[in-house]
């Protein structure tokens, strides 16, 4: 029994050796070694690639990318939550509207990034109708922001957090809600200390699920943003391609990584002491 | 399907027929005509690997090994010295190449490779402003990239060496300037000028000076000529203080072991009529005079080089590793500003 379970785990745990572990200490040697002048790492071995990450440059690149994070995951929340109870409560259509929810995951994500591109452009549809209707005079800047960065970010990730919630609230026992009801709570009370404590599991995943792509964004940052802030995802692009250090890109990688690690290390040991 | 037949094929696709070397080219996109590889194939027998890059970055990252089995690549002036430094290239044997007589008299000595030892010249470009003609007065300089006028509506490319050329130049220093106070003051520039600036965008702003979103950005001669042909009401100018020049140049790898070959290919794309093939489908500038006569078209100014101009433009040339250094932190910092 025990040589099949072994037999069954070894293609996953090559896969994972291969493709994850081997990278990743790749990525550890390059981060200790000095850049070389056109690319590539080489001895002498060195920390100067970590002392930089303490420099208030980047840490303040880190510090917006981790507010732009923040920010889509609460919009997500925000969004996802009540787009999940819908869902979950919805009897039998429900399976239509879950499919429609991974109906966007059937095209390419830089594809409909180009699609909020030309949506949000001064020319764009958006611009064009406010204009042609008489709301405005002049195109707004709906491109090449902030908000159209976080925008992006959430039209790209709001299904991730919409899954693990509509998994936890469709197990809600209706029984509660009513029981809650029954001993006097007033809707909002139900939702605020009944189902958001109970669906605190779909929560924190679904948080997790978007606040850790989003860290990292590169492509919805540089094609929504227009290259006019900078984010983590994009200053690590960088450091491999013009700025030439892939030492420094790599310390930078593993950092973002540590950060997400020690979120992710956080919040199980909360899990597991059973803390809300 | 049977797994033996499966296999067969598998071997099959693996390249057992009996047919000629096969020689590997690694080019930029967009730089040959459609028929350019097949007719070379047709009349070599050779078999050609044909794959394109989009950034020097890219392609030194895959040869800096050096047995990366590519023969021939085409790396930008500015990449050949430290290219040369490093070990990859292999001296040409100019005997092998008689038709780089037909380049510009400009690129039979230019000043990365002054005898030609290790590059040949293959395609050329700049970058300058592209703007809209409704634009009254129209910008001649770069420091009108500066003008308040052109608040929202401005886009510089998203390249550290462009923006801070711009910058440089405007200042009336070199484009290859590499001391701390000279490109911190191009860095001010940038910083001041950057609430100007819509977005740092490379080619993607091709389609929006197409629709008139924008209306004047900064842009390779090439690129800003495709949206020309879009939109004849766009104009493209090179700036009075002088604008950025390169030159992507074909070279032979060291590790190639099918050196001959690889001349001999080049020497192909040298070929009048071969160059013409590829200006006419491809509208790039090339670095051979010949070709251009065999075309037989006047071109615009954006693709053909045109001497007095030409004056004015600066070659960029390889960096120092402090001075790119310093220059990687300046463009985060302009980023972050």
């Amino acid at each position: 029994m025990n040589r099949v379970r072994a037999w069954c785990l070894a293609p996953t745990a090559g896969v994972l050796a291969t493709l994850f572990l081997i990278p990743l200490a790749i990525l550890l040697g390059y981060a200790l070694l000095t850049r070389g002048a056109y690319g590539g790492a080489f001895p002498p071995w060195t920390f100067e690639n970590w002392q930089r990450l303490a420099d208030p440059l980047y840490l303040g690149i880190l510090g917006r990318s981790v507010a732009v994070a923040l920010v889509s995951t609460a919009i997500c929340l925000v969004l996802g939550f009540p787009l999940a109870l819908f869902i979950a409560r919805a009897g039998r259509r429900k399976h239509l509207y879950l499919y429609l929810v991974i109906l966007p995951f059937w095209t390419s994500f830089l594809v409909r990034t180009y699609a909020w591109m030309f949506l949000l452009r001064d020319t764009g549809l958006i611009n064009e109708a406010l204009l042609a209707l008489g709301l405005i005079e002049e195109p707004l800047p709906l491109l090449y922001n902030y908000g159209a960065v976080i925008l992006g970010l959430v039209y790209g990730y709001l299904p991730f957090m919409v899954l693990p919630l509509y998994a936890t609230l469709e197990r809600l026992d209706p029984a509660l809600l009513e029981a809650a009801a029954d001993l006097g709570a007033r809707p909002w009370q139900t939702l605020r200390r009944v189902v958001a404590p109970l669906s605190m599991p779909g929560i924190r995943a679904g948080s997790l699920l978007v606040f850790i792509p989003c860290l990292g964004a590169y492509l919805t940052p540089d094609l929504l943003g227009g290259g006019k802030t900078i984010l983590v995802g994009t200053l690590i692009q960088n450091q491999f391609t013009n700025a030439r250090d892939w030492p420094f890109g790599a310390a930078l990688s593993l950092g973002v990584m540590a950060v997400v690690m020690a979120l992710l290390m956080g919040l199980i040991r909360r899990q597991d002491e059973g803390v809300l | 399907m049977k797994r033996r037949t499966f296999f067969l094929g598998i071997a099959g696709a693996a390249g057992c027929t009996p047919r000629g070397p096969r020689l590997n080219v690694f080019n930029w996109s967009n730089y040959i005509a459609s028929d350019t590889i097949a007719r070379f194939e047709a009349e070599t027998g050779a078999r050609v690997r044909y794959a394109v890059y989009e950034s020097n970055e890219e392609m030194l990252a895959r040869v800096i090994s050096g047995n990366s089995g590519w023969d021939v690549v085409f790396p930008t002036n500015y990449f050949i010295e430290p290219m040369r430094a490093m070990g990859l290239l292999a001296r040409l044997n100019l005997d092998l190449l008689p038709n780089r007589l037909d380049l510009f008299d400009e690129f039979q000595a230019p000043e990365w490779d002054p005898r030609l030892e290790w590059s040949m010249p293959y395609m050329w470009g700049c970058s300058g402003i592209l703007y809209h003609e409704r634009v009254a007065p129209a910008p001649r300089r770069w420091a009108d990239m500066w003008d308040d006028r052109f608040r929202g509506r401005l886009t510089m490319l998203d390249d550290p060496a462009e923006v801070l050329g711009a910058a440089l130049l405007k200042l009336g220093l070199s484009l290859n300037e590499t001391s701390e106070a000279g490109l911190r003051r191009a860095q001010a520039e940038a910083i001041r000028q950057k609430p100007l600036v819509r977005a740092y965008l490379n080619a993607e702003v091709r389609d929006q000076m197409v629709a008139g979103d924008i209306l004047a950005c900064q842009l390779w001669a090439t690129t800003a000529q495709q949206a020309m042909d879009e939109a004849p009401e766009l104009r493209f100018a090179f700036p009075e203080e002088g604008f950025p020049l390169y030159a992507d140049c074909a070279v032979v790898l060291k590790e190639s072991d099918r050196a001959e070959l690889a001349h001999r290919f080049i020497d192909y794309l040298m070929r009048p009529e071969v160059g013409a093939a590829i200006v006419r489908e491809s509208r790039t500038a090339t670095c051979n005079l010949a070709a251009l006569r065999v075309l037989g078209e006047v071109l615009p100014p954006t693709l053909h080089l045109d001497q007095p101009v030409l004056a004015r433009g600066q070659w960029f040339a390889a960096m120092p590793s402090v001075a790119q250094r310093l220059r990687d932190r300046l463009w985060t910092e302009i980023k972050s500003a």
